[in-house]
């Protein structure tokens, strides 16, 4: 292999034994430990197990996953990122700390902390460990892949003029010429100046002829070379001039440290209080909505997901606004408790799993939820809004609300809770700052609608109280196990009651948390009409009647309802449930097949006795009228079977006489005959043509392989073939490689790489610039 | 507090267990910005609302007395978002003021720009007021200034108005304590409009509102004109301020439909000033016929629309209402907090009850059953004479009668809505009837013998529901009534509850016909009882022995 691209920068490393001159040869010389920390910080390097060094270098040198290591930066790792990928060849760091602009007022940390070099050479060292630097003889070195990654324009800079012209200007060189003819732009100039110096740095220059100031400005740049043309309709402001204008920096703030969160404090029993009080809520709120689903289900969507309808009707239910309904719904979703029957009309309805849920304590009850919250790629705060790209709107439990980035932003979002002091309440501006920081990259543009979100549900389910973390919540954030979180729960949760005070006005109140038994008797027996640290019940004829429709009889209820009560039974209470009692069943409905009626009563018994008749299952509903669940007409065969002589009766109670048209059909639609397909000479005759000069093809496209040039080319996989493709790109080496044509054959060349990107090389061969997608590139081997 | 006996529900509801030992600090603590709603026996209820919140902190209670009560009382944690909402509502009291500029009159000013802006864009609001003086300044039309209330209370801005009284005419008016003093509760309720300046006095039918009133006049000590809801209540006012204060009969003019005196003290009927001739009120000169320095209405939770019209003429004179409760059947809480006044005094009955000053109340349905041929023609008859059907059913005369006889001796008011009813219910008791008919002289001349026990025995049409006075009635028996109104069950029941000579128990009845809107109407009313309090029972008629 021949030296390095950056001939210019590289005179040293020709003597050195084993010059290190790439990604490759530096992460071919790390120990296990610096392998291990690369490993740990890039996972998505580690799967599938990467072959050899070799393979891990070519991996940690894609884009995708370059990109992925960008997003996990901070803002202070990128920033240095960012400054260094302004050099060419091995950093020089005292141009790095220029254009990170210095320790001034600017950079933060009260003093006694690390000097600014050693900050920043902490964070180059960082991001060596990551590998989106490399180590040669000479210094460090931005890898390639990393600097494309940051985009044409770093923090806002625009190209060297080297890049847009081939040459740098001479005034641009010089920064002492370049200062004096920034000082003498007139105005407008200097008012476009100013617009395009933090970026970004494209402008639209004025049209031929085109009159007023800022024309003239822009005219005035263009002829100075302070603006560059790149295209006809465009112009750039060049990098040095950037720079200069910028002061020599490149960030407008440097943050090398995480903003400091704004907050208030609670102590530590108030904040685990409201978690409790919520999370004793949130239970409740999940049994109703299994008490309201279990026997009335709602439908599923055909396209999945739960109707706007019944959402709506849920939120009235649970007496909560539609969004915490929403919520309910999908935790108890993320936590298996309700699902998807699968049926063929499908229903969203509680799941076996619901049961034995219910039968834990509270705390363990809500371990779950959390647990399930916690991991979940669902974001149901999505639910109401509309789908992305799509129209309509989001339904909650339906796809759209599945949002993978949900669980790294929750994560990311409780993180920065977790990092503050016990019992600290943040700014939710502040947190969306702090996440800016922590994740420049990975924000969605919707990032505070997401802080406000997770810190809406993280209060719903108590992993936070008054906004601050509660102590079950740190428990949770550091993954324990479902007992450990119980544990660190269950003190806080408002203790359970087992009675309820009744109360003349035909209300009962229970003073707390009710639980099992003696919660489901009271939702049957009575209306829920107020919830939060007690629940009020209302006690009306309707619910009453509804309990003795469940089969409850009279002293039972009385019963049931003395037991839960301390004081004894309010008077109008007991003569309600009486009252109810008195009229309920009084009149019966059910439905019969046929009736049987006649005048005499004798014929009627003589029916029932008749063992002939049994089959139609006859009852006495009346000293007249008989019942049977079989159809009329066969009743009436039966009966004549049997020797009586019924007659039918119409629904007006006429005599019915039967009709004895003979039936008809209408007729049967003729199916489609198949037709036989047959090979006539013709289509033969053709075939066989083209037989022909397929096997013809093959044998010419075998012999031309034969007399290719080259090396043998195995075939080798993408990342490879990327990997030498780019070094051959950044050592101006051609490469010989097999490429895929249209047709199918596959063609060798000796091909000179560019540039790589957007799945593409750019490059020549044989004298002629071509692009070729990497897909194709079947194999390559460096010449 | 792990063990407080509050306990906040999520609709802004407050539980309060009433024999928690600390129940009573705890009651003190949030009766200035909740509303009692019920009061059954083991939980009272009380409710937050905006007019509530605003009646705290017109008395002077800030957000965060309000937020420590809730929090030191509270048996669980409260929900963080109900303490913010407590804290942004009052926060709204405040940001704008009605006030005397001497060079300018009256100005409403700001503490919050944006707040003024918003307002002031209002379509409704904007004819009331006159030019921007400055940014925090504008000018109000004083004959606006009781709509302007109404209107920006109707937006949720409330304005303080701190424009002040006039003082009114000065007139000499003591009270004369001589043998009697003002009840502790009636003193604080009197203290407590006299430093809000208006408002609303909340007191129990029973328990002294007169006084209250008498007891404000002797702190105003200015020409007074009373309001009241007819000419028999507006004799009793007199009556009780001729007994109680030094005002002596020459200065106390009743303006009514009788008579048209116009006397420092002038006490008129809401029926005289509410009369139309020609499309026009002709009684509104009494409004400006002396300088009155105060003005009371009696019964404020019936105050007619028209009154409320011209009260938003009066709002530079003090004014005091007195009733039993703020529910109002029509819902115009928000006038009254507008226009009279927030709220200065509240006792809850029960409480009063407990000191002694009203009798206790033992309050019975009693169920009738209806005969085979009227629940026929019951379930056959058109909805609009349902209730007049099953409430005027004869099967409740012998219930009624063996009520009656029960109590013999005892002083019985017999109440009923329809007269024929009534007409048939005397002849069968032997009793006399009051109704609307019935001439004032003869009213009285019979409530005379009832009070001192002449006769034990009166049956009695709607006209009774208000503010007459019957000291010795201590039964009261229903048998028909106004559609289940709760306001109406308050004044029935007020009838029975004035403090008894021997401490005796009051008995409440009701008779309904069972499975009827009859008994569905009696079971709001039922509700409203127990709500307040009161032991509640339901017998049938069988079961009366």
């Amino acid at each position: 292999m021949p030296t390095s691209s950056n001939a210019a920068t590289d005179v040293a490393d020709s003597a050195a034994p084993q010059p290190v001159r790439s990604l490759a040869d530096d992460i071919r010389g790390r120990t296990d430990d610096e392998l291990r920390e690369l490993l740990q910080r890039r996972p998505d390097l580690a799967r599938p197990a990467p072959a050899d060094l070799t393979s891990l270098a070519a991996r940690a040198s894609t884009r995708a996953s370059v990109h992925r290591a960008l997003d996990s930066l901070d803002r202070a790792h990128l920033q240095v990122l960012e400054v260094a990928a302004l050099q060419l060849g091995a950093l020089d760091e005292g141009l790095l700390l220029t254009h990170l602009g210095g320790p001034d007022e600017h950079s933060d940390g009260p003093s006694g902390e690390p000097g600014m070099g050693d900050r920043v050479r902490g964070l180059l060292h960082s991001l060596w460990s990551s590998a989106l630097l490399w180590r040669g003889a000479d210094g460090l070195h931005v890898t390639r892949t990393a600097v494309e990654a940051l985009g044409p324009h770093i923090a806002g800079l625009g190209p060297a003029a080297a890049e847009v012209r081939g040459t740098t200007p001479a005034a641009l060189a010089d920064p002492a010429r370049l200062d004096a003819l920034l000082a003498s732009a007139p105005e407008p100039a200097r008012a476009i100046l100013d617009r395009l110096t933090w970026g970004p740095p494209l402008a639209v220059p004025p049209t031929h002829g085109a009159a007023g100031k800022v024309a003239e400005g822009a005219r005035w740049l263009l002829t100075e070379g302070l603006l560059l043309a790149v295209s006809a309709d465009q112009v750039v402001l060049p990098r040095e001039v950037g720079l200069r204008l910028r002061g020599g920096r490149l960030h407008r703030d440097l943050l090398l440290g995480p903003p400091a969160v704004q907050g208030r404090s609670h102590d530590a029993p108030v904040v685990d209080s409201a978690a409790g009080q919520q999370v004793s809520d949130l239970l409740v709120l999940v049994d109703e909505l299994a008490a309201e689903w279990g026997p009335r289900p709602p439908r599923v969507l055909r396209a999945g997901g739960l109707a706007v309808r019944d959402l709506r009707r849920l939120a009235q239910v649970l007496d909560v606004p539609e969004r915490r309904a929403a919520f309910v719904a999908e935790v108890a979703l993320d936590a298996g408790l309700v699902g998807d029957d699968g049926s063929l009309e499908p229903v969203w309805a509680p799941t076996p799993a619901y049961d034995d849920w219910q039968q834990l304590p509270g705390a363990s009850r809500w371990a779950r939820l959390a647990q399930a919250w916690l991991v979940s790629t669902r974001a149901s705060h999505l639910v109401g809004g509309t789908p992305p790209g799509g129209s309509g709107t989001v339904n909650a439990l339906g796809p759209d609300v599945s949002w993978p980035p949900a669980r790294g932003l929750r994560r990311d979002v409780l993180g920065e809770l977790e990092r503050l002091p016990e019992g600290t309440a943040p700014e939710r501006e502040s947190v969306v700052q702090a996440l800016r920081w922590r994740r420049p990259r990975r924000l969605p543009p919707t990032v505070d609608a997401v802080v406000a979100a997770v810190a809406e549900e993280a209060e719903w389910l108590g992993v936070t109280g008054r906004g601050a973390l509660s102590h079950a919540g740190r428990a949770l954030l550091a993954d324990a196990d479902a007992d450990r979180l119980a544990a660190a729960m269950h003190a806080h949760l408002p203790a359970p009651v087992e009675h309820v005070l009744l109360q003349a006005d035909l209300t009962a109140i229970a003073p707390g948390p009710l639980e099992g038994g003696l919660a489901q008797f009271m939702r049957l027996v009575a209306d829920v009409e107020s919830r939060g640290g007690a629940t009020v019940y209302r006690f009306t004829p309707d619910s009453v009647r509804r309990c003795l429709d469940a089969g409850w009889s009279v002293d039972q209820v009385l019963a049931a309802l003395t037991d839960a009560s301390h004081t004894p039974l309010p008077q109008p209470l007991d003569y309600l449930v009486r009252d109810v009692a008195r009229r309920h069943g009084q009149t019966r409905v059910g439905s019969v097949g046929s009736y049987v009626r006649c005048d005499d009563e004798a014929t009627l018994t003589a029916m029932l006795a008749d063992r002939a008749l049994s089959p139609l299952q006859l009852r006495k509903i009346a000293p007249t009228v008989l019942v049977s669940p079989v159809g009329a007409p066969t009743a009436l065969d039966f009966l004549r079977d049997a020797g009586y002589a019924p007659a039918a009766e119409s629904a007006e109670g006429g005599l019915l006489v039967p009709t004895t048209g003979h039936h008809r059909t209408p007729p049967r639609r003729s199916q489609p005959t198949p037709t036989i397909h047959t090979v006539d000479d013709d289509l033969a005759r053709t075939l066989v043509g083209a037989l022909r000069a397929g096997e013809e093809a093959a044998a010419y496209q075998r012999a031309e392989l034969a007399s290719r040039p080259g090396p043998p080319l195995p075939s080798t996989d993408p990342t490879t073939t990327l990997a030498v493709l780019r070094e051959a790109a950044a050592d101006r080496q051609g490469v010989w490689i097999g490429y895929s044509d249209a047709a199918g054959g596959v063609q060798r060349m000796l091909f000179y790489p560019e540039r790589v990107e957007g799945g593409r090389v750019h490059g020549t061969a044989d004298g002629t610039a071509r692009t070729l997608s990497i897909h194709r590139v079947t194999g390559a081997s460096a010449n | 507090m792990p063990d407080g006996p509050l306990i906040v529900q999520s609709d802004k509801t407050l539980l309060l267990e009433v024999d928690h030992p600390r129940a009573e600090e705890a009651r003190r603590a949030i009766a200035p910005f909740a509303e009692l709603e019920r009061a059954p026996e083991h939980m009272h209820t009380y409710r937050v609302t905006p007019l509530g919140l605003w009646n705290a902190r017109a008395a002077g209670h800030d957000a965060e007395q309000v937020v420590n009560a809730l929090i030191t009382y509270s048996r669980y944690a409260v929900p963080h978002a109900l303490l913010v909402d407590v804290a942004d509502t009052m926060d709204r009291y405040g940001r704008l003021t009605l006030e005397k500029d001497d060079e300018h009159g009256l100005v409403l000013r700001t503490t919050d720009r944006p707040v003024l802006e918003e307002v002031l864009r209002h379509k409704k609001i904007k004819p009331l007021v006159g030019d921007r003086i400055d940014d925090d300044r504008v000018v109000v039309h004083p004959s606006e200034r009781g709509h302007l209330k109404q209107e920006l209370l109707k937006v949720g801005w409330p304005a303080e108005d701190e424009a002040g009284y006039v003082d009114g005419e000065a007139h000499r008016i003591d009270l004369d304590q001589d043998g009697w003093s003002l009840r502790p509760y009636q003193q604080q309720a009197v203290d407590g409009f006299w430093h809000g300046g208006s408002g609303v006095v909340v007191l129990p039918c029973g328990a002294g509102k007169t006084l209250v009133g008498a007891g404000a006049m002797a702190q105003a000590k200015a020409t007074t004109l009373i309001l009241v809801t007819n000419t028999v209540s507006a004799r009793q006012w007199r009556d009780e301020l001729v007994k109680r204060t030094s005002l002596t009969a020459d200065e106390i003019g009743e303006y009514s439909g009788a008579r048209k005196e116009v006397r420092p003290v002038t006490i008129a009927t809401y029926q005289v000033l509410t009369t139309k001739r020609k499309g026009a009120y002709t009684h509104l000169d009494l409004l400006d016929a002396r300088d009155w320095g105060l003005i009371v209405y009696d019964e404020v939770h019936l105050l007619p629309a028209p009154i409320f019209r011209m009260t938003a003429d009066l709002q530079a004179r003090r004014r005091l209402g007195l009733t039993a409760t703020l529910v109002r059947e029509d819902g115009r809480e928000a006038d009254v907090f507008s226009l009279i006044g927030p709220k200065r005094y509240d006792a809850p009955w029960k409480d009063i009850e407990a000191q002694g000053y009203i009798a206790p109340a033992d309050c019975v349905e009693v169920r009738v059953t209806l005969p085979n041929s009227e629940r026929l023609a019951y379930a056959t008859a058109e909805a609009e004479d349902r209730y007049r059907l099953a409430s005027c059913t004869p099967a409740k005369n012998p219930v009624i009668e063996r009520i009656v006889k029960r109590h013999q001796g005892e002083p019985t008011l017999v109440i009923g809505q329809y007269l024929d009813q009534l007409d048939e219910l005397a002849g069968r008791l032997g009793a006399q009837v009051i109704t609307g008919q019935t001439s004032v002289t003869e009213r009285q001349k019979l409530f005379q013998a009832f009070r001192t026990g002449e006769i034990d025995l009166l049956v009695v049409s709607k006209v009774a529901n208000f503010s007459i006075d019957l000291p010795e009635a201590s039964v009261a028996i229903q048998v028909s009534g106004t559609f289940g109104s709760r306001q109406e069950e308050a004044q029935r029941l007020g009838r029975v509850l004035r403090p008894k000579g021997d401490g005796r128990t009051a008995h409440f009845y009701t008779v309904v016909s069972r499975d009827t809107v009859d008994a569905e109407f009696a079971a709001h009313r039922q509700r409203f009882l127990a709500e307040q309090g009161y032991a509640y029972r339901i017998i049938d008629a069988d079961d009366l022995t």
